[in-house]
């Protein structure tokens, strides 16, 4: 019998029987990277190692794994092979390993996962090759042949026969600016009698400007102010008393347009670069403190891993934690190399209060610190007298309890509390990480030094042994030869303004991400952006002067035949207005807005509810807010790509019920200060004039007079039921 | 001031009059074309193929029932009981649960058949015994960590740590729901929080729309779906308020047309105005005959229970129900009496969701399933010399969850634990393939019912999960 008939006649069908399951195309499964239906891939075997090496069996993986004598290498997992069959195995081993008469070769599912095949496609990726400066076209349109930012537009467009839209008329585009840079409604009449251009510097320069950019940011940075788990005994979250100077950090650096490279750097590495004890940029290392894991775990060092690649660079490194990456150039070892960064730091528990810098930049009054400092005494007596007893019927410490609890809610809400860092540290000494074997921390594999991505940098040198290497990691990050942070950025920073983005995954730039709209746009923005000192404030002016920003939002029929989703910017994108903007607009509406910055985070909604922006809003991440949730308000459980735009009844309700939009309705009305003899249409202009900027059409002050005709004399005065009317209304929600 | 959209041609052009009372909201949504219904994410769409199960009732015993207490029978164990377990035994446990193994506890709990089938349960829950030919009991069930919230997570979203959708987040996603008034998945507690908490009914990186709404049931009458209601004023009022924003809102749209998110929301305001009676109406169970109040018992499961059946028959997809707040079935210690609590508190209101979805001819298309996020050792835990205060520890490899209507075989037992009852002695079924399987009942290969998130296609099983086809009818 020939080595093929031995092979078809007695191994293959053992093969079929008990091992195609989980190893074979037809079955569409490679379990550890492993198939057995080729001899080309038993040869070069799986995860593991080589399956069969012909004529040994002791170097032979399969007949480790068949005859079960390493428990943690058995195989099939589920039962053991007749030993009769085991004997066939071993014989066709021994005499060779023969093959079937013809290979299959490497297969578009065999090279699944086959980085050598994954890395020579990337090559060739648009977002890997370095970034080009390209010069902006020669368009024919006089009119969209001065702003660079049209010129790539329209020479596209005019690919496409389609003309782009007149410019949106003076009262839309005040609101458009002021929302895109505020993320409020025109602040008054005043606003609207200035140049457009007079506009949007006003708005950059004002501080609203910050918190409204700052927000975005908070949703790549995942922040909450708690972890994602709680105390079962008290039902009280596990509190990050310090999370807040981390988003006043975020505000402050949008604020003052600080270099974007120098942002990254802080957000990774305060602690490295910064001499100064109490410098307020140590906050920014509540990028990684304020995790949403509380312990310092391989989940934790998993999402820094996720939040700092996905964030920064666009790219998936954290799906490479249990093999290599099926589809894009990121070998396991790349993420066990960061897993060797994060894993060097140092992260104490939040009420190990001397463990967090107090940093410069809030000075409360003294009554409040002196108030602080009476409440803290008394907590600090209880968990001194607590001692090391443990809490009945249970193990846990009552000291720890009080810490967690009493302790971490005065540190959460109290003013006069010092103000510190949500920082982490190093760990002493560095070490490198061992690959887990399918993400298993039992089953270690190879120690990989601490380096960056082998895609970015093919060399891959070692960081350096003296610290945990997240500077290192950082500068890698910001370096000018990284094609992906800027392009990463920009493309944010356009999707924010534009309402769509030019790459749509705007955390996935790598093979399975989506291909840009405007790749010479992309590259033309992001080195721009880098020539100009990596300025936010400067990027986003030029966005919002060009004519493309401005166009009117209407729909052509005749372009939206061509291009129905607008990927070419035929027109201005109409934006729903976010969570936060709704609950901004309606506290600034109703005259209540308290524009106070910084500071400890307050309750959105309910009894006590504060009146300061949401972006000062408690996010609780154990009891996820419903109407954040409702509202498409993300998940703070990772790092945010883009917000999902969700249109369902419990917005409605919100609109409808909830006693904060009543109450804003009635503080409207009752802020207008109506005459008693202030006759129906003055009123109903009056209220159209303060929400939408308009005077009423003729059939709508019918409508509403009709209404206040009915309604009168209930119990709820009409007038506050109009202002709601106008608050659960579209033209109210979406912003032209 | 002028505006592009203030032309007062098209103003002229109006397609919708307005006039109280002349026009029902229902009038109006009928008057404007292209209802974009069609378009939400939440709109009933088509399986894979036609599924038997077109709703799920999940009856969740948090905590980890033990199963050889109810409904895996261990006559082997009586010979054992007392007894030290052998090393061999003793080494296929969890590290933590190897250390704190005591003696083998046979269970004290008398079993007997039932029904034609024969099918073995315990004393413990008599009333779902009657409903023993209906029963598919898995005793071969086979998780990953024996602890709660990896346990929990694990059972609902497939992964122990990670943050995945849950499995009524996927079945939302691929189905949508038949409910217009209703949120189409709902988790019912009736006294706080599981462990693990909303992790359990995460949409994850799903939409949020797919989110489970979680309902707090030991509340007041009206309390329970946030601003739901509104007090100060007659519903005739808020009537005329949604019809004055609407009109409004119409007029908007005239000016931007193609744009159906504006369609979209005029129609979420008119679902929520709707919802306000409807929700109302679901969750007030005072509606119910007092028969049927009664077969249920007014108790927090029982009324739990009945207003899950009340939620499926709205054309909610999904309904999951836990037992209590934290993990109540987690008897480390004092099982005897804590197990028959907690199989009192549920025997009566399980028996009585059979009895009447079965009734109302829900049940076929109707997936019950009951069980926790693990089970129990058949030995004790190390420590109380005294009986009363013997308790079972997690336990993963081996544990039982039955399913019932939508679909399965029933009367019958799936798989089988060894002589110890610490093992899986044939056909195990991990809680991959039990999702699998569910998936498949409601029409869906699980291998396909993907999502695209962060550079892959994400599913429920992962790259695990095989359909138990012995288990469908």
């Amino acid at each position: 019998m020939s080595g093929t008939e031995y092979f078809e006649k007695h191994v293959r069908p053992i093969l079929v029987k008990h091992c195609y399951e989980c190893h074979s195309e037809a079955e569409e499964a490679q379990k550890g990277g492993l198939l057995l239906d080729r001899e080309s891939a038993w040869l070069e075997g799986g995860d593991s190692g080589k399956a069969v090496v012909p004529g040994s069996l002791e170097a032979s993986l399969l007949i480790t794994a068949v005859v079960y004598e390493d428990p943690d290498f058995e195989m099939p997992p589920k039962y053991k092979l007749e030993e009769n069959e085991i004997e066939l195995l071993r014989k066709w081993v021994e005499m060779g390993a023969p093959g079937p008469a013809e290979d299959m070769g490497d297969t578009e599912f065999s090279q699944l996962g086959n980085q050598e095949v994954i890395f020579e496609k990337a090559a060739d990726h648009w977002a890997f090759q370095p970034v080009d400066a390209p010069s902006p076209p020669e368009v024919e349109n006089k009119a969209w042949n001065a702003h660079p930012i049209d010129r790539f537009i329209f020479a596209k467009l005019a690919e496409k026969g389609i003309a782009p839209s007149p410019q949106a008329d003076a009262r839309t585009l005040t609101r458009r600016v002021s929302y895109a840079l505020t993320g409020l409604p025109p602040r008054d009449e005043s606003v609207f009698e200035k140049s457009p251009d007079e506009l949007v510097d006003e708005l950059l320069a004002s501080p609203q400007y910050g918190e409204h950019l700052g927000r975005a940011w908070l949703d790549v940075a995942r922040y909450a102010d708690t972890a994602s788990t709680y105390r079962p005994d008290t039902k009280t979250p596990h509190y990050y008393p310090y999370a807040f100077t981390f988003r006043d950090y975020v505000i402050d650096a949008f604020n003052s347009d600080k270099r974007f490279d120098q942002f990254v750097k802080e957000q990774l590495a305060a602690d490295l670069i910064v001499s100064e004890k109490r410098a307020p940029e140590l906050a920014a290392l509540g990028f990684l403190g304020v995790s949403p894991h509380r312990n310092k775990s391989h989940d934790f060092v998993d999402d820094a891993i996720d939040a700092t690649t996905r964030g920064f660079m666009g790219m998936t490194v954290a799906c490479s934690r249990c093999h290599d990456h099926k589809f894009e150039p990121i070998p396991t070892a790349d993420y066990y190399s960061f897993y060797g960064v994060f894993n060097s730091i140092n992260r104490p528990e939040p009420w190990d209060i001397d463990e967090f810098p107090v940093i410069d930049g809030y000075d409360p009054d003294e009554k409040l610190i002196a108030d602080y400092k009476t409440q803290n005494q008394a907590i600090q007596k209880k968990i001194k007298d607590a001692g090391a007893s443990k809490k009945k019927g249970n193990n846990r410490s009552v000291a720890e309890a009080i810490k967690q609890t009493e302790l971490a809610q005065l540190l959460v809400s109290h003013d006069g509390a010092p103000a510190r860092a949500m920082s982490v540290s190093e760990r002493g000494k560095p070490e490198n990480a061992f690959i887990f074997v399918r993400g298993e921390p039992s089953q270690k594999g190879d120690r990989v030094p601490r380096r960056f991505l082998k895609i970015l940098d093919a060399a891959q040198p070692e960081f350096t042994r003296a610290n945990s290497g997240r500077l290192e990691l950082a500068e890698k990050i910001i370096d000018s030869e990284n094609p992906l942070t800027a392009r990463v950025y920009v493309n944010r920073i356009w999707g924010m303004l534009m309402g769509d983005y030019i790459v749509d995954t705007p955390s996935d730039f790598g093979l399975q991400g989506e291909a840009p709209s405007h790749p010479a746009l992309l590259d033309y923005l992001a080195a721009e952006f880098v020539k100009n000192d990596w300025s936010t404030k400067q990027l986003v002016k030029f966005v919002v002067t060009s004519k493309t920003f401005r166009q009117s939002s209407r729909t052509v029929e005749a372009s939206a035949e061509v291009d129905p989703q607008n990927q070419l910017y035929w027109r201005a994108n109409r934006k729903r207005l976010r969570i936060e903007e709704l609950r901004d607009s309606l506290l600034a509406l109703s005259g209540q807005l308290d524009l106070r910055m910084h500071g400890r985070s307050g309750q959105l909604w309910g009894d006590e509810y504060s009146k300061r922006r949401s972006i000062y809003g408690f996010v609780n991440r154990f009891n996820q807010d419903t109407t954040l949730r409702n509202f498409d308000f993300p998940s703070p459980m990772q790092t945010e790509s883009k917000r999902t735009e969700n249109i369902v009844a419990p917005q409605a309700l919100f609109l409808m019920n909830s006693p904060f939009v009543i109450e804003q309705s009635e503080a409207l009305v009752a802020s207008l200060e109506f005459d008693e003899k202030l006759d129906g249409p003055s009123r109903i202009s009056a209220i159209y004039e303060e929400v939408f900027h308009r005077e009423p059409v003729a059939n709508e002050v019918k409508q509403v007079e009709r209404f206040v005709e009915i309604e009168e004399g209930r119990n709820v005065p009409p007038w506050s039921l109009v202002a709601q009317s106008l608050f659960m209304s579209n033209e109210f929600l979406y912003v032209d | 001031m002028n505006s592009d959209f203030t032309v007062s041609r098209r103003e002229a052009l109006q397609k919708v009059g307005f006039g109280f009372g002349a026009l029902a909201a229902s009038d109006l949504m009928a008057a404007m074309k292209g209802d974009s219904s069609s378009e939400s994410p939440l709109a009933t769409r088509d399986s894979h193929f036609p599924g038997k199960a077109k709703r799920v009732i999940h009856l969740f015993m948090n905590g980890g029932p033990s199963q050889i207490d109810t409904f895996d029978p261990k006559p082997s164990l009586a010979k054992l009981d007392g007894q030290e377990l052998p090393d061999s035994i003793k080494k296929t446990l969890q590290r933590t649960q190897r250390n704190r193994a005591g003696t083998v506890w046979a269970s004290p709990f008398k079993f007997s058949k039932h029904g034609e089938s024969g099918l073995e349960i315990s004393e413990l829950y008599p009333q779902v015994a009657k409903h023993a030919d209906k029963l598919c009991v898995i005793r071969s069930m086979q998780s990953e960590i024996a602890n709660h919230s990896p346990g929990l997570l694990m059972m609902n979203c497939g992964h122990p740590t990670l943050a995945r959708p849950s499995i009524g987040s996927w079945v939302l996603y691929g189905l949508g729901t038949e409910s217009e008034d209703l949120p189409g998945y709902v988790v019912l507690m009736p006294n706080g929080m599981p462990t693990a908490q909303s992790r359990n009914w995460t949409s994850s990186f799903l939409p949020g729309v797919y989110q489970g709404t979680h309902i707090e049931t030991n509340v007041k009458k009206g309390e329970m779906i946030p601003h739901l209601k509104r007090s100060d004023i007659r519903t005739g009022t808020q009537r005329n308020l949604v019809r004055l924003t609407q009109a409004l809102n119409q007029r908007h749209q005239n000016f931007r047309e193609g744009d159906e998110r504006l369609n979209s929301r005029i129609h979420s305001m008119e679902l929520a105005f709707r919802m306000q009676t409807a929700a109302t109406d679901a969750f007030d169970i005072t509606k119910e005959p007092e028969g049927i109040r009664e077969s249920y018992g007014d108790t927090p499961t029982g009324r739990n229970l009945l207003m899950a059946r009340r939620l499926v028959e709205r054309g909610v997809r999904y309904v999951q129900c836990y037992h209590g707040a934290g993990q109540p079935w987690d008897n480390h210690g004092a099982l005897l009496p804590r197990i028959k609590t907690l199989t009192k508190e549920s025997d009566q209101p399980i028996s009585a969701l059979l009895t009447d979805l079965e009734m109302r001819g829900m049940l076929e298309d109707t997936l019950v399933i009951w069980g926790g996020e693990m089970g129990r050792t058949s030995t004790i835990q190390k420590g109380p010399k005294d009986v009363e205060k013997y308790g079972r520890d997690h336990h993963v490899d081996g544990f039982t969850v039955w399913m019932a209507g939508g679909g399965v075989k029933g009367g019958m037992t799936y798989g089988s634990t060894d002589d110890f009852g610490l093992g899986i002695a044939s056909d195990p079924v991990h809680v991959h393939d039990l999702h699998a399987t569910i998936l498949h009942l409601l029409g869906f290969d699980h291998k396909k019912l993907t999502y695209r998130f962060s550079g892959r296609d994400f599913r429920l099983t992962d790259v695990h999960g095989k359909v138990v086809e012995a288990l469908l009818a």
